[in-house]
């Protein structure tokens, strides 16, 4: 697979994101609010105590804006597939001598870097003025939480690819995804800190993906993770990017076989 | 063997079938119905290089689904497709790189940004040479006249513009295969004109294998050599534009203007149709009547100050080839 194709595709994204400037500002202002709604939450149940359960205010916010800020940055377009296979257009797409898969990723990754820049940073910034942000416990940990949130977005991605072909055998989405995003907003602690989650719920947890995508890197942020622990967290997460990857290949193969084209 | 291969082709859609109303969308949830539409049915062609087909069907005959077919998007049911060696649906990363498509209602550029950037990403997909790169821009923006709209976002462009556009987005990497499907659909009578012209002048300059799908008669007319026409999913025509008269164009009509008004005795298997005073058409068969012995008849007879003989329009032949009036 040479890269350069994908590489222009990934440019090619990122350009397209500089057309609409207005729907990049509120996309920004969309975070921030987002994250100071739950920071005003939390501010307000923790009162006048400085921890519950050893979990500081300042852990809450540092989990909400880095959970938050990789759910902007990540902004996998769910409907990506789905809206191809609708309007018809993955006929002329799939007539293009290149990987569709591979496209997709790469188209995803030139907007993920355009986020990276004009979003994720730029509202960083506020949040560390504003609500206040702990830093990495150490630069080792910084790296690692790196590596993490990388492995996250493939966990992520390829959630999402599995749901996206499914759109070969039904035509509405929308009900599908958004089960998947409530899943992703209550269980990947973008909405509540899974340290807050009732025990009976850690196996659950365990048993889905969910946790391995923001939840993950935003403990090895924090350092509460040991060597030991941070090792088997990669591997649970290496193993999620596995098995959906596998099942999506399978529903891809599959699907690419029976497609009908609508509309033409 | 030819370059293009078709051989029995056969493709059916199941096709989800409801009851109207509230109980049938409900009925529909738990046992949903479907039913089988056979949109191509054993077809077979072969084309050879650098030929410029028109491939003409009414809506709904399985164009589109044998275009899909041969461009490796759809697999055929059953028969086999062989396009210049590679089997379309087997081999498509392989073989889309020798193809060009251009579908008249679906664009291939890239909506928000400018021209230039859409044609720039179909060189980095298609690995295309720097040089054959430019060598192929330049001459097709200058044969389209496009260097007016080059810099402008896909968005902002007319329809005609759009669609030069599209063509050429199909011909950069200089395929050896161009489907085109309704290129000329919403197109003004000039901008038709431009494209038609385009086309013809590559097929003959590049040896272009070129296939043609359209419902606007004067493309085929001014484009195509050879024409397959298709109905119902089965082959109706195959062969050249002006067999098409002697094979369905069986009818002829005579229009005559006499120089006074006189009665017509009439003549047998033509069929006499008055259009005023002094001018009646005669209509007959080519088979049952000579023309010359029609006219010397015509012209013993009475006194005529014109005469005008006239064959049918490929147009009306093939409304009523759709139409199933002739076979």
């Amino acid at each position: 697979m040479k890269l350069t194709p994908y590489l222009a595709f990934a440019k090619k994204s990122f350009l397209n994101r500089s057309a609409y400037r207005f729907n990049h500002f509120m996309g920004i202002l969309n975070t921030l609010v987002r994250i100071f709604i739950f920071w005003c939450i939390y501010r307000a149940l923790y009162g006048e105590r400085n921890e519950v359960d050893g979990i500081t205010m300042a852990m809450v916010t540092t989990n909400f804006v880095l959970s938050i800020g990789m759910d902007a940055l990540f902004s996998i377009n769910d409907y990506y597939l789905p809206n191809r296979i609708g309007n018809g257009s993955i006929a002329t797409e799939l007539l293009l001598p290149i990987s569709f898969k591979g496209r997709m990723l790469f188209e995803n990754l030139g907007n993920t870097l355009f986020q990276l820049i004009f979003h994720f940073a730029p509202a960083l910034v506020v949040c560390v003025v504003t609500v206040g942000v702990l830093p990495p416990v150490s630069f080792g940990c910084f790296l690692l939480f790196i590596i993490s949130a990388v492995l996250g977005y493939g966990v992520l991605w390829n959630l999402s690819f599995l749901l996206q072909t499914f759109s070969f055998w039904l035509l509405n989405m929308w009900s599908l995804m958004t089960i998947k995003n409530v899943f992703l907003n209550v269980l990947s602690g973008s909405m509540i800190p899974l340290w807050f989650m009732p025990d009976w719920m850690a196996p659950v947890m365990n048993l889905l993906p969910f946790s391995s995508i923001y939840f993950t890197p935003v403990q090895i942020y924090l350092g509460q993770l040991s060597a030991k622990e941070i090792g088997t967290k990669f591997l649970v997460q290496m193993l999620w990017i596995g098995v959906l990857y596998l099942c999506g290949n399978v529903f891809w193969k599959k699907g690419k076989k029976k497609l009908v084209v609508q509309g033409g | 063997m030819s370059f293009i291969e078709v051989t029995n082709v056969s493709k059916r859609f199941r096709i989800n079938k409801r009851a109207g109303g509230i109980p049938g969308m409900i009925a529909n949830m738990f046992v949903p119905k479907y039913e089988y539409k056979q949109a191509v049915d054993g077809i077979s062609f072969s084309i050879e290089e650098g030929e410029m087909i028109g491939f003409i069907g009414p809506n709904g005959a399985g164009k589109s689904t044998t275009i899909k077919m041969l461009s490796g998007i759809l697999c055929p049911d059953s028969g086999s497709i062989k396009v210049g060696g590679y089997t379309p649906y087997k081999d498509r990363k392989k073989y889309v790189g020798n193809i060009g498509v251009v579908f008249g209602q679906k664009s291939q550029l890239q909506w928000d940004l400018p021209v230039i950037d859409s044609f720039e990403l179909l060189k980095a997909i298609y690995r295309i040479p720097e040089e054959l790169y430019q060598k192929n821009l330049n001459r097709f923006t200058e044969m389209l006249q496009m260097e007016s709209f080059l810099y402008q976002p896909v968005r902002q462009l007319s329809l005609g513009q759009r669609m030069r556009a599209d063509i050429v987005a199909a011909l950069l990497h200089s395929p050896k295969i161009v489907f085109f499907d309704e290129p000329t659909i919403g197109v003004d009578v000039v901008g038709k004109e431009t494209i038609r012209q385009f086309i013809r002048e590559l097929n003959e300059t590049d040896n272009i294998t070129m296939i043609f799908t359209t419902h606007d008669m004067q493309d085929i007319e001014k484009v195509c050599d050879r024409l397959i026409i298709i109905d119902k999913g089965s082959k109706v025509y195959d062969g050249e534009l002006s067999g098409i008269r002697e094979k369905f164009g069986t009818t002829r009509q005579l229009d005559v203007e006499f120089t006074q008004e006189c009665e017509i005795e009439p003549v047998e298997n033509v069929q006499v149709i008055p259009l005023d005073n002094r001018k009646k058409r005669f209509v007959f068969e080519n088979r049952d009547v000579k023309i010359d012995e029609l006219m010397n008849e015509l012209l013993t007879k009475y006194s005529i100050r014109d005469i005008n003989i006239s064959e049918p329009e490929i147009e009306s032949l093939i409304r009523k080839i759709y139409n199933g009036e002739v076979s």
